[in-house]
């Protein structure tokens, strides 16, 4: 059999009408027809990303300014143009995929899952690259204290970007809460090679790449009570 | 407002409150909506409350669609939805969204008998991933681009799909006893 014969079939099948019931149709429409009143379109994508990585970026910043510039002051040039031009580039990613989330019928080119992991083993790439020293001097105290500031400083990025795309419309509260996650841990990080001085590769591997992963699953579980409120 | 104008310029209509532009789109999309949403339904009663849930949804998320863009993509993106969540809610979570979200066509055909209509017949032996795409493509006419955005998928996924269905109705279809039947012709 060819795929024009199964062609055929299909559009023969289709062409069969499917009778839904007028009463239906009325019903609907005149549940509707209570609630009708022009509604404000949302801006472009582009807007909306924009806006997005304006606030992680801006979260970063101040973040930074509260704690101090420490961290890119120990950085030699080349290492600040990787490290935060990486992260600028993966925050923007991360801002188009959120919004895509957030608008039904956009288009969609990576998955969440799939984002998390480009965003973790990208960093990881860049911190393996440029950082040597293996020692783990302090690993668990200078550790959890930059994994909780991290974290702390992705929580007003998360709650600012959910307040930016209010008005759109997350198709799957989960997939977006994680992308979300993933977003804002990208600001908590940012917040960490602005201000953390420590350049051992375990810290670093560890404990600032970890902020991403972490800040993903609370993003996810936040979606998933939302979605079975 | 032209009531026979295209469906993009009747959701304009509608985001701008006209009502008469929001009844002719529930009066021409419905059937195709009520019929991918029927699909694997247990309960035919079913699908009426998934396309009433399914346009309330339409409703208040209407300010999301952007004019000029394809409306179908973005009404099946919701459709879709609906009917996922409609499955979660019956606690048929895992089975079926392992098979919309991931493709998986080692998946049984499913168990429930078609209704007797034609197209549902047709594509019963498909996994729900495959019979959506196909529904969308075959009874909605959207592209291929539009189904990729409706099903959150890459159009090279949405492709493969389309592939691997109409295998198996290569196979499905080939069946003497069908031929005979006339199931096909």
């Amino acid at each position: 059999m060819r795929d024009t014969e199964i062609d055929e079939a299909l559009a023969k099948a289709a062409r069969v009408p499917r009778e839904v019931p007028a009463e239906l149709l009325t019903r609907i429409a005149d549940t509707i027809e209570p609630a009708m009143q022009p509604v404000r379109v949302l801006p472009s994508t582009w807007v909306l990303i924009g806006g997005l990585v304006l606030i992680s970026g801006a979260v970063a910043l101040l973040g930074a300014a509260r704690a101090g510039f420490q961290g890119v002051e120990a950085l030699a040039i080349p290492a600040r143009v990787l490290i935060f031009g990486t992260l600028a580039l993966l925050t923007c990613v991360a801002a188009a995929q959120l919004v895509s989330e957030w608008i039904p019928g956009s288009p969609r080119r990576l998955t969440p899952a799939a984002l998390l992991a480009l965003v973790s083993l990208t960093l990881l790439g860049v911190f393996t690259l440029l950082f040597h020293d293996y020692r783990t001097e302090h690993f668990l105290t200078t550790g959890l204290a930059c994994f909780s500031t991290g974290l702390l400083h992705a929580a007003p990025a998360a709650l600012l970007g959910w307040w930016w795309l209010r008005r759109g419309w997350a198709m799957d509260t989960v997939s977006a809460g994680l992308t979300a996650g993933v977003l804002a841990g990208l600001a908590g990080m940012t917040v960490l090679e602005l201000n953390c001085t420590d350049s051992q590769a375990p810290h670093v591997l560890v404990w600032h790449t970890l902020v991403v992963p972490a800040s993903a699953a609370v993003g996810a579980v936040a979606g998933r009570l939302l979605r079975s409120l | 407002m032209d009531m026979d104008g295209n469906l993009e310029a009747l959701m304009a209509a509608y985001q701008a409150g006209d009502f008469a532009a929001a009844r002719s789109l529930i009066n021409r999309l419905s059937p195709q909506l009520h019929r991918f949403l029927d699909a694997q339904s247990s309960n035919p009663a079913d699908a009426d409350d998934l396309l009433q849930e399914a346009w309330l949804r339409i409703h208040r998320a209407r300010h999301t669609y952007r004019p000029e863009k394809p409306v179908l993509p973005w009404i099946y993106a919701i459709a879709r939805r609906v009917r996922i969540d409609h499955y979660r809610r019956q606690g048929r979570t895992t089975r079926h969204e392992q098979s919309w979200e991931q493709l998986d066509d080692k998946m049984s055909a499913s168990p429930e008998a078609p209704r007797g209509e034609e197209l549902e017949a047709l594509l019963a032996p498909l996994s729900e991933s495959q019979r959506e795409v196909l529904e969308m493509l075959k009874v909605a006419g959207m592209s291929l681009e539009e189904v990729a955005r409706a099903t959150s998928c890459s159009v090279g996924s949405v492709k493969q799909k389309v592939h691997r269905a109409y295998e198996k109705l290569r196979q499905t279809m080939s069946l003497p006893e069908l031929t005979r039947s006339g199931s096909v012709q």
